[in-house]
Formats: structure tokens, sequence, C-alpha cells
């Protein structure tokens, strides 16, 4: 009977809950979208918008489905504005500095090696881009990429080392 | 197999000390360190949390409002909906004539009858139940053409005019009620008072509450129908606002005695004869400014 109850009252409807769900995903959900369909899109706006549909229907999402529901939503909405294009994630500039111990030539090379590299993830699939960039970029393991992108870990352990082999080869190629 | 086994681990942050070290020995440690370097460079804009829990918390407070509002939206809804279908069912089924200002219309009744509605003029009706009911409702002026038959009343605010088939003219406006009869017999109840009997040609005028004899005519139908208004000893305040209602103009005036009686028409087609033939007899003059006309005495 207890454990009933709660579950009658467990949904993010109040706003204590609201906000630990919104701590708890919101950044993930961001890096999620910003590295699924770039910037161009404005992943920021696709985050709240997710976040007030989340509230809207509070009373059927309990805290648990909240994750997938968010994501999903936050995919949808994004899916909703592009007719899939290609996704080109772009590298910040060179810090600029005003005095610079590196040669010239080497500059040089990092600015190539970038372009090559820019172009690489571009040429990587959505899945691997996503996997490969929480986990180099955002830091996180096998074990929570699985838990954000509701696969299991051996399917994110292939993604990643799937997208390091594709890279490492089109940078060495070129 | 020892390579592979070491850059999964580090692809997965978990890589021990003792690891680390065997890690470091590959040969491709450099490139590695070079690709992850550089990935850093992809990392996703920093993501405001606190701003945008802030939008959303904003963006959340009507909402909460709605819910519990939509309640009262519902309950309001179904109490407009219940009240209006009784009203619709239960009394009215009016079809409703309006006319504009310098605007006239013909309207057929249900039977034969016939009413001309005269300038800014409104005229309701019952469609429904008009062969047990015959009544309109009139503001304004119209001609009527009764067709015979039961009895036909036309309503107004300031009296009833009942007929049995006939041709007559009612008009009621502002402090002015008259019924001119030109067929057949009118009977008209005027604020409560017994009812009056009008034959062919006489007619029954109040002009500010008081009653006005007026000798018999013999015309077939008033002088409106066909574009002109005639007016016979009138209150000049009365042409005035007839002439606004036929041209959709207003009058200022300026040291004008509205009380004065005024005998003579003005037509309907041609404004500058029509300003003329009220003006030139009281010897006002005239001035035009878009809508509104000012008059002034000579």
């Amino acid at each position: 009977m207890i454990k009933m109850s709660q579950n009658l009252n467990n949904n993010v409807c109040n706003e204590n809950s609201f906000n630990v769900i919104f701590n708890k995903y919101a950044t993930d959900l961001h890096d999620f979208l910003y590295y699924k369909f770039g910037d161009h899109l404005n992943p920021k706006d696709k985050v709240q918008e997710a976040f007030i549909k989340l509230w809207q229907n509070c009373k059927k999402v309990s805290p648990n489905k909240a994750k997938s529901y968010l994501f999903t939503i936050g995919n949808n909405l994004m899916l909703n504005e592009v007719a899939h294009q290609k996704v080109v994630l772009r590298h910040k500039q060179q810090g600029t500095k005003s005095y610079t111990n590196e040669s010239p030539e080497f500059v040089m090379q990092e600015q190539e090696y970038l372009e090559k590299l820019q172009n690489a993830i571009a040429n990587l699939t959505e899945a691997q881009r996503v996997a490969f960039l929480l986990n180099r970029v955002e830091g996180k393991k096998f074990k929570e990429i699985a838990a954000l992108l509701n696969i299991s870990t051996k399917a994110v352990e292939k993604r990643i080392y799937g997208a390091l082999k594709s890279l490492r080869t089109q940078i060495e190629e070129l | 197999m020892e390579r592979e086994y070491l850059i999964q681990k580090w692809l997965d942050h978990s890589l021990n000390a003792e690891e680390l070290e065997a890690f470091k020995k590959l040969e491709d440690y450099d490139a590695l360190q070079l690709l992850n370097r550089n990935l850093q460079k992809f990392k996703a804009p920093e993501f405001d949390k606190k701003q945008s829990l802030d939008f959303i918390t904003k963006n959340l407070k009507p909402k909460k409002h709605n819910n519990w509002n939509i309640k009262w939206i519902r309950i309001a809804a179904i109490l407009v909906i219940s009240i209006g279908s009784f009203w619709y069912f239960n009394k009215n089924n009016n079809t409703t004539i309006n006319t504009l200002a310098s605007q006239k219309t013909n309207i057929d009744l249900p039977d034969t009858s016939n009413v001309i509605l005269n300038s800014a003029s409104n005229l309701s009706y019952n469609e429904k139940t008009w062969y047990t009911n015959r009544k309109v409702n009139l503001d304004g002026e119209a001609f009527f053409k009764v067709a015979k038959g039961s009895s036909f009343d036309v309503k107004t605010e300031k009296g009833i005019v009942t007929v049995l088939g006939t041709q007559f003219n009612v008009k009621q406006r502002n402090d002015y009620f008259e019924v001119v009869c030109y067929q057949g017999l009118v009977g008209v109840t005027y604020m409560q008072q017994p009812q009056l009997q009008l034959k062919p040609g006489e007619s029954f005028l109040v002009i500010d509450g008081k009653t006005i004899k007026k000798e018999i005519q013999n015309k077939l139908q008033p002088a409106w129908i066909t574009n002109k208004s005639s007016f016979k000893s009138i209150p000049y305040k009365h042409v005035l606002s007839e002439f606004e209602r036929q041209y959709n103009v207003r009058f200022i005036t300026k040291g004008v005695d509205l009380k004065q009686l005024f005998t003579g028409n003005f037509t309907h087609d041609n404004f500058e004869i029509a300003l003329k033939s009220i003006t030139l007899p009281l010897h006002l003059t005239y001035s035009k400014k878009n809508n509104t006309i000012t008059l002034k005495r000579e």
C-alpha cells in the first residue's frame, strides 16, 4: 500500500524534484544534442523546450522515466527542424596569444591537423560521433554513456573504438 | 592484443597506474595524445544551467495557473453552451437586418409582405413563428406593404402598430415617432395610451413627447422610397438627423435655432443640392470638413 501511494505521487510535478532532474540531466542533454546536431539549431533552446514539455506532462512521467523522456523530446525537437544535414562541429580558434614560442611551421601544422580532424569528425556516423565526443571531450565512462543513450556498454565500446579507428586512419591518410 | 586492451582501458578512463605506464610506452602514444589534445577544441559550448533554469521556471508559472484555470474555463464553457442553447431553442430565432447610414434595403418577409428599410435602421423578426405570430421589431424607419392575413405587429420602443393588410410607414427615431397610413386600416398604440385608428392618408406624429395633428395627405407611399426626404412643419433638429442618416455626415451648428419648423425636402442622390435645399431657405451658410458640416447663420 505504501509503495503504491508513493508511486502515485511519484511524478515530477513538484518544483523540487523538477529541479533535481534539471540539475542532473540538463548539461548532458545539451552536450548530447550539441554533438549530435551541432550548434546551428541551438541546442540550448531545445533543452529548455524539452524541460518545459516535461513540466507540462509532469503527471505522466515518473522520475525514472524523465531522462529518456527528455532525450527523446530533445532529439525529436531537433529532427523536426532539420532534414538531415551533415553536421560539422567547429573547433575553437587557437588562443590568440600576444607572444608565442612556437615556430610558424608548428602553428601551421597544428592548424592543418585541426582541419583534418574536423573533417574526420564530420565523417563519423552520428552514433559514433555522439558517443566518442561524450567520452573524449566530456570525459564520460562507457557505462555513463550507455545509461544516457539507453544502449549497452558493449555497444558504446564498439562505437567509441570504431570512431577512434576511423579518425586515425583518416588523419594519417590525408 | 595487449595494445588494444590498453587503448580500450584508456578510452574508458580506467587505466590503473601500472597499465598507464605500459600505455605510455606504446608506439602510438604520442599520436593518441595529439589527437586527444586537439579533440578538446571541439568541446560543446558551456551550458549555462542557472540561466536556463531561470528561463524555464519563468515559463512554467503560467502553466501552473492554467491547470487551475482550465477547470473554471470548462465550467464556464458548459454554462455558456447550455445557456446559449436554451436561449436559442426556447426564445429566439431572430432574423435581423441592419442598414448603415446612406443605405436602404428591401426585405421580403416569409409571407408576401414586403418592407423597405430606410437608412440607419434595424429590423428583426422570428422566422420560425412567423405564421402564428406576425411581429417585427423596428428601430428606425420603414415602409410596410403587408400581405392579407392575421394581425401584423410592428413593435418599436415608443409604440406598437397593429394592422390587418395594408401599406404604412413607421418612423421611430430619438424623440420622434410617426406612423402614416397609405392603405387599409392601421392601429397605433403609443405609450400605453388607448389604440388609435388611422385611415388612409391619416398620420400619427409625436415629436418630443407632443402629439402633433397633421392634415390628410393623399400620397401612395412615403417620399423616402423615391430617394427624397420630405418634411412639413418639422423641427429643424429632426431634419438634420435625417440628413445625417442619409449622407453619413455629422452636423455642428452655431447659433442655429434647432426648434424652428422646416417645410421642404431634400434628395438622397445629390449631396450638394440636398445640403443647399435645407440651408438656403433658412439663410444658413455651411462649410464641410471630412464628414463634419458646420452650419452658421448668415
